[in-house]
């Protein structure tokens, strides 16, 4: 499953790569620093995506009582944190040319970066082994109340912006057909690749925790 | 649930409060947060409202944190937590009493902290000072909601405060925000006054949304075992 998830996430990569670069057209007032957005916005959906399944996964895993929820809530919170830093970094290459601020005070850019904030402390919460032997419980009520605080947290980055002027006026809108497809394409290789990864990381956390259930019962 | 709560509670500030020695070191953490900020303006220069208001939130959001740290530990010595848990309550009168305990101390630290900020800072409220004082709780709500949530969470580890902070800090922001606005308006009073108040109804819901979670979680995190 991972393997054949791996391979096509290679190719389909490299299928993007050949319509970002070659098909879709350049961008008549951003020039070729737009094809930045090819990759930002997938990662950036495929974050938010991750914290999804993360809070599905931690529903489960308090409904079901099986770790095997808990392994998926973490592979996917870790994918999660890595792509929204990647968005967040290649966002920001994009804003310094183009906005000429590597950072604003924009809703969706705090929220991804408040989110990043609460999901790398579950991920240190998950390292600290916090809670013992009930440390899959305690994570996954953690994966609830993070996602329940993201329609929070974007409301009131949204409000607190709506105060002062804004400077830069609002983007997006109609895409060129090309532009589109190429998007989509993109969606759909960053996507393999998550899949791949969840697919990959689940396995090895799974491995690793049946290896530590051999040794604790060989040493008792 | 309610007397259960209010004993939990009644319990816990008797603990806190004996010898003081908890609450001192929490007033002065904050205390200390509020001169180091004023600091950063040079002596004379005026400090906007703003400016103070989120700098009152921050000591209070950093005292909250020993608060709850605190409360939680009150249990972690000769199995006490055991005890508690196997208590014939509902688990949740725990955190509802301890939340109740935690906004007793909070409160007592913000006027603390309100003092130092009209002296270090140099503010005083032109609007009303009851209203202010509502302001002031309803955004408390919302913090010791959570607070009493993620203590919970964090109990039971060496690396409690630290590892509570980092939890709590990025969760808290909405109702953080909302806090800072409203006590800006409220310091400017007039016309701010009226905008800030919308903010109000982000401190509600951020209440309303983490009690229930709260009330759903707790039993879940909240256990007797080690």
């Amino acid at each position: 499953m991972t393997a054949v998830l791996a391979a096509l996430a290679a190719v389909a990569l490299c299928v993007a790569q050949w319509f970002i670069w070659v098909y879709a057209p350049v961008e008549q007032s951003m020039g070729v620093v737009q094809k930045i957005f090819y990759i930002h916005l997938p990662l950036a959906w495929w974050a938010l995506g991750s914290f999804f399944v993360v809070f599905v996964a931690s529903v489960l895993m308090l409904v079901k009582k099986d770790n095997r929820w808990d392994r998926l809530a973490g592979a996917s919170c870790e994918l999660g944190v890595l792509f929204s830093g990647l968005a967040l970094i290649t966002g920001s290459l994009w804003g310094k040319p183009i906005w000429n601020v590597w950072w604003t005070w924009d809703p969706r850019l705090t929220t991804t970066l408040i989110m990043w904030f609460v999901y790398s402390a579950y991920l240190i919460l998950r390292q600290s082994g916090a809670g013992g032997e009930r440390g899959p419980v305690v994570r996954a009520a953690l994966g609830v109340v993070a996602f329940l605080d993201v329609p929070l947290v974007f409301y009131s980055a949204r409000k607190w912006r709506s105060i002062h002027p804004t400077v830069f006026g609002s983007q997006g809108g109609g895409l060129e057909p090309e532009m589109l497809t190429t998007i989509l394409v993109s969606i759909a290789a960053v996507g393999l690749f998550w899949a791949a990864l969840l697919s990959l990381r689940s396995r090895q956390l799974g491995q690793g925790a049946a290896l530590r259930h051999v040794f604790l019962h060989q040493t008792r | 649930m309610l007397s259960a709560s209010l004993k939990i509670a009644g319990k816990d500030l008797r603990l806190c409060l004996r010898g003081a020695q908890g609450l001192a070191q929490t007033a002065l953490l904050g205390l200390l947060i509020i001169f180091v900020f004023s600091l950063s303006r040079k002596p004379g220069e005026e400090v906007p409202a703003l400016a103070a208001a989120a700098i009152f939130w921050l000591s209070t959001l950093f005292s909250q944190v020993l608060v709850f740290s605190g409360l939680y530990a009150l249990e972690e010595g000769n199995g006490a937590r055991m005890g508690l848990a196997m208590a014939p309550i509902a688990p949740q009168a725990v955190w509802l009493g301890k939340a109740l305990a935690g906004l007793t101390l909070v409160l007592a630290c913000q006027l603390v902290f309100g003092v130092a900020v009209a002296a270090f800072l140099g503010q005083s409220v032109s609007g009303s000072m009851p209203l202010a004082l509502g302001c002031v709780v309803v955004v408390d709500v919302g913090l010791v909601a959570l607070g009493s949530l993620m203590g919970a969470l964090a109990s039971g580890k060496t690396s409690r405060e630290s590892l509570l902070t980092v939890i709590f800090f990025p969760l808290i922001i909405p109702v953080l925000l909302a806090g800072i606005r409203v006590l800006e308006g409220v310091i400017l009073g007039g016309e701010g006054l009226d905008s800030s108040l919308d903010w109000l109804g982000l401190a509600g819901a951020f209440a309303a949304v983490f009690s229930a979670a709260a009330l759903v979680l707790f039993p879940f995190i909240y256990t007797g075992e080690e």
